[in-house]
């Protein structure tokens, strides 16, 4: 199990204590369990090099009411058991201050359980890579705090939309676990309301590369013959799907989740073609931050300008297969704002900052502006962030921001 | 090993007893195995659907899906249990394990039906599918498929374990009866080489002449000293030609 810690030395974070454990008077440290290997390892290198970007020009200046924020890395490969044993560590051995920005709904489902079990610790999970339910409902709901809209809203927007423009036979493409089902369950419940059903379902088995066949699971969609497909997976299984549909003639919009990891998925289909735009023209893809291409954003703004003047590297000890880090990505977006909203709420705890103090602080948060158009709010009935689903199409070899539903895909 | 003529029937007999034994053994292993460890798979895979189901009703209830789904997954990881489905009380499928889709087989069949049935679906091999009911079947049914390939296989194993053992008995058992049986034969052999010696003694020379060797059998307490101080009384008393039956060759 490698690890990294980005900011100050490693260790145990304890002597010359200021408050609880994770926290001296030089500073913060912070926990995180993700991605770094394997096919998805794209998500959680991108959403630490954006966090870290953040991190790293607040601990360039004053710090966090003088503490830097150091980010304890851990490896779990997308993988459930991993990031468990992660968290163990995290908790128990690095007692670190807090979880943050873990990736994937089948590990952080699983790492929940913990922070209940371990709740006289106060340990709490922010802002996590997912979009499932079990974070932001009864029994977990008050171990997590969410930046991001849920899988729900993202599907139900793509549904909604689907629908307006004629496209009401909708199958599913999902990975088989409780991500996948995460996102199935919320396109049947959005299609229940407009009085339809899922007409096709096909899955994928979590970590399938994008070299494998996605033949049979095409064949299965095909048969039910459907407007558009949604599709709830990671980018190497669901670009390899995108290819497969357009090699077997299955042409109809094919939609993505913002987990996906959009730059990913682009490279994957495009790289190395002559006819790119066969393969992505039907692409639409949610998200669930603003575009990084619309300058006319502040935070957009800032975000450009700190990842081109930091660059973070994804941790060296924990990326050991070859990665290419993009400039700017969706994800990397997220990490950033994630991280943001985070030295927000650190700068809020009351002296000396205790993980007790971590729920009013958070809920002390009224419309607080992160520089994207939509102001955050927390409350002890509101634990998620941000509500508002962006949808993005190829253009031009990029994603830009989907205005015109009808005109880009009516039936 | 060499065996005396008179006792090769009774290790005859002594062989025969151990294969039968060991072939009667093997056949009630073989079928008690097989019997309970195929009962066991089944009364696991009962239990695990019906855990699967009572687990159910809170998160059908209370919580969402993709806890559902993740509560399946980690059953699924138990060695031998290859699916599981879950379907609502109209039939519809909540959660399941198969990749790429769900077999067309179970599609078609009643997921109401929670009694165990064997299935064959194409491209995944052959299965025994027990089913549990959710809230007495109001919330519908959790089915478990286990691998029937695979049970037979641990099966297989273990009987094999079974007979190995059995058959390892069954070596050692035939080379102990032959230990056992020289041991017995010997005595015979000592009060034989005794006779043979003492009859040779054709110069007259009395039975002190004979090989001291043969002679210890005299000095034998259980029934072959016996015979052989009976041969002497009956040489000494009859006189050489009574005790000598032939003359060895």
């Amino acid at each position: 199990m490698a690890t990294g810690l980005a900011g100050l030395a490693a260790g145990r974070v304890r002597g010359a204590s200021a408050g609880g454990a994770g926290v001296t008077d030089r500073e913060f440290v912070l926990g995180m369990s993700a991605a770094f290997s394997g096919p998805s390892r794209g998500l959680g290198i991108e959403l630490y090099r954006g966090a870290t970007a953040y991190f790293e020009h607040v601990n360039g200046g004053e710090g966090v009411g003088g503490r830097r924020v150091a980010l304890k890395t851990y490896d779990d490969g997308y993988q459930p058991d991993p990031s468990v044993r992660n968290t163990m560590t995290l908790m128990l051995e690095d007692e670190v201050f807090l979880l943050f920005g873990y990736v994937g709904t089948p590990t952080v489902t699983r790492v929940l359980p913990m922070l209940k079990k371990f709740q006289d610790r106060g340990m709490y999970l922010f802002f996590p890579f997912t979009g499932a339910q079990p974070q932001r409902q009864p029994p977990y709901g008050d171990f997590a705090f969410n930046l991001r809209a849920s899988y729900a809203q993202e599907t139900a927007g793509l549904v909604d939309n689907f629908v307006r423009v004629g496209r009401r036979r909708i199958a599913v493409f999902y990975q088989a676990d409780a991500y996948g089902r995460s996102g199935w369950a919320g396109v049947r419940a959005a299609l229940g309301r407009h009085g339809e059903q899922i007409v096709g379902e096909a899955s994928y088995r979590r970590g399938t590369q994008f070299t494998a066949s996605m033949r049979p699971q095409v064949e299965i969609l095909q048969a039910a013959q459907p407007d558009a497909v949604v599709c709830i997976g990671a980018y190497a299984a669901c670009a390899g799907f995108a290819r497969d549909a357009v090699d077997l003639g299955l042409r109809v919009p094919i939609a993505n989740l913002s987990f996906v990891g959009s730059e990913n998925l682009l490279k994957l289909l495009t790289e190395g073609r002559d006819n790119p735009r066969e393969y992505t023209d039907l692409l639409v893809n949610s998200q669930v931050v603003p575009s990084y291409e619309d300058t006319s954003i502040p935070a957009v703004r800032e975000y450009r300008e700190l990842m081109e003047r930091h660059d973070p590297e994804p941790p060296a000890e924990l990326v050991q297969e070859p990665y290419t880090p993009f400039p700017h990505s969706f994800v990397s977006l997220e990490g950033f704002l994630d991280a943001k909203l985070m030295v927000e709420v650190l700068s809020r705890l009351d002296e000396p900052p205790t993980r007790t103090g971590l729920e009013n602080a958070v809920f002390s948060v009224k419309d607080f502006d992160l520089g994207i158009a939509e102001r955050v709010s927390f409350g002890p009935e509101r634990r998620q962030g941000l509500q508002q689903v962006y949808y993005t199409v190829v253009d031009e070899g990029r994603f830009v921001t989907l205005d015109d539903w009808q005109k880009r895909f009516s039936a | 090993m060499k065996v005396k003529k008179l006792f090769q029937k009774t290790l005859f007999g002594v062989f025969s007893l151990f294969g039968f034994i060991g072939l009667s053994t093997s056949v009630l292993c073989v079928y008690t195995v097989d019997t309970h460890l195929s009962e066991e798979y089944v009364s696991n895979s009962q239990d695990i659907a019906k855990t699967i189901a009572d687990a159910s009703v809170d998160i059908l209830l209370n919580r969402d899906l993709s806890t559902l789904q993740s509560l399946i997954d980690q059953f699924v990881e138990i060695q031998g249990i290859r699916y599981i489905y879950v379907t609502n009380e109209a039939g519809e499928f909540l959660a399941h394990t198969f990749v790429p889709g769900i077999p067309e087989e179970i599609l078609a069949g009643d997921p109401s039906n929670t009694a165990t049935v064997e299935r064959n679906l194409p491209g995944m091999g052959d299965f025994v599918e027990v089913g549990s009911p959710i809230l007495a079947g109001v919330a519908g049914a959790v089915h478990v498929g286990m691998d029937t390939d695979l049970i037979a296989l641990k099966i297989q194993r273990a009987i094999g374990q079974q007979v190995y053992l059995i058959s390892i008995v069954f070596v050692v058992g035939v080379f102990a009866a032959i230990w056992l049986v020289n041991l017995a034969a010997r005595p015979v052999g000592d009060v034989l080489a005794y006779a043979v010696a003492v009859a040779r003694d054709v110069g007259g020379e009395g039975e002190e002449a004979v090989d001291p060797r043969h002679r210890r059998v005299l000095e034998r307490d259980d029934e072959a000293g016996q015979l052989a101080r009976l041969f002497l009384h009956c040489l000494r008393n009859g006189g050489p030609d009574a005790a000598t039956p032939r003359s060895p060759a």
